[in-house]
């Protein structure tokens, strides 16, 4: 129904709520229509049907919860086909074009740049040592979790050397690491995450090897350790996470790029975040996966988390 | 067989050593790569997990708005703290 009967359309309230143009005031004008006002700059998510010409039809803060999706879709369908005609029937509502866009609230990938999914899931250990699902009682959050990294063009140039050679190494650029490390190395499996500040890096290897150089292709193997901690004593840090990271990148040198950007980090992790309630008990198993993607959808370019702050997130050296 | 192993040069030795050697850094090797694949699909998101792909998402309200203008068709707007398309 969602897919049919509606032009369904997904925001970042952070974003919307802030933003000054064509957009936001839309957006601000349907939402003081339902309950959520968004007092005192408060948040205003939640799931909105409205018409194109702003009538909202339905609200609900209904989080991720299917169940109630459902509702407000089938609720707001029935109110849609209550209108009359003329507020339905197609090219009757007129959409200008946006006019000039808040650029302080808008986001965009990076020319020419990588865009990488991080996925992450909670693990536990295998009586085989290995890992395998964990088992999570708090709402779904077995599940993975996703988010993006964004390389720029110069920093994926920088890991290809002009003259490369197996078994060479490839220094990663400082900033590079480090956005990983604080911004990507987070446990976003139960919503939005506390990210690292560059005190909180304790440790941060990343060596990018050289492993195959053909003449189309060059493939790099990475190795690495993190240890993120809250407090510079490892046992009495109120959250952490001491990781391994591995991966292959592959580069096409015919094409000249990445066509590759596989890494896994995975280690324990401990404590919760400020807007992610309870976390499992102790030291546990959690995993990131890194992969490139196209960047093509409108899904695959939604920005970083840690982009709100784009310029601190660019900018994430160590003394950043 | 091995009388003849005896008399060979060191320098067979030293290439049939290399060559054990080679072979059990490839197995170890293919073993580091098979292992990563593993976890790097574990952690990954399933096919179940990702349902909610199949639904054309737009991520400009504005876009929408046209859309459905155009269409004849309500919206439906997903709006959270954290981008539901991403991380929320």
């Amino acid at each position: 129904m969602a897919r049919e009967d509606f032009i369904a359309v997904a925001a970042d309230d952070w974003y919307q709520r802030r933003r000054q143009d064509a957009e936001g005031r839309f957006f601000l004008g349907v939402a003081e229509q339902g309950p959520r006002k968004g007092a005192g700059g408060s948040t205003r998510q939640g799931i909105y049907a409205l018409t194109a010409a702003g009538k909202l039809l339905a609200y609900r803060n209904a989080g991720q919860n299917p169940d109630v999706m459902r509702e407000v879709i089938t609720d707001a369908h029935r109110t849609w086909k209550s209108l009359p005609e003329s507020e339905r029937k197609p090219g009757t509502v007129q959409i200008g074009d946006h006019g000039p866009v808040d650029a302080r609230f808008t986001r965009m990938p990076p020319e020419n740049g990588l865009i990488v999914r991080v996925s992450a899931r909670l693990l536990d250990r295998g009586a085989d040592g290995g890992f395998k699902d964990a088992a999570c009682e708090t709402g779904r959050g077995d599940e993975a979790s996703r988010d993006h990294l964004w390389i720029t063009e110069a920093e994926w140039k920088s890991l290809v050397p002009a003259s490369p050679r197996a078994g060479g190494k490839v220094p990663v650029p400082v900033g590079l690491a480090a956005r990983i490390a604080r911004f990507h190395l987070v446990d976003h499996t139960r919503g939005e995450p506390n990210f690292w500040s560059a005190e909180e890096v304790r440790l941060n290897q990343l060596s990018l090897i050289m492993e195959e150089v053909g003449p189309t292709r060059i493939t790099f193997r990475v190795e690495g350790a993190v240890l993120l901690t809250t407090d510079a004593d490892f046992a009495k840090a109120q959250r952490g996470f001491d990781a391994r990271v591995s991966g292959w990148l592959e580069f096409d040198r015919e094409r000249k790029a990445f066509t590759r950007f596989d890494l896994v980090a995975v280690g324990d992790h401990w404590g919760r975040g400020t807007y992610t309630g309870p976390a499992r008990p102790g030291r546990t198993p959690l995993g990131l996966a890194f992969e490139l993607t196209e960047g093509k959808s409108p899904a695959e370019r939604v920005a970083p988390q840690a982009a709100r702050d784009v310029s601190g997130y660019f900018a994430a050296g160590p003394r950043n | 067989m091995s009388s003849r192993l005896l008399c060979a040069s060191p320098a067979v030795f030293l290439a049939l050593a290399l060559h054990a050697s080679s072979t059990d850094a490839n197995a170890a090797d293919a073993s580091a790569r098979a292992q990563f694949a593993e976890l790097h699909a574990l952690i990954k998101p399933r096919v179940a997990e990702q349902k909610w792909e199949q639904i054309p998402w737009l991520t400009s309200l504005w876009e929408a708005r046209q859309k459905a203008a155009r269409e004849g068709k309500p919206i439906l707007l997903w709006e959270m703290d954290g981008h539901p398309l991403g991380c929320t």
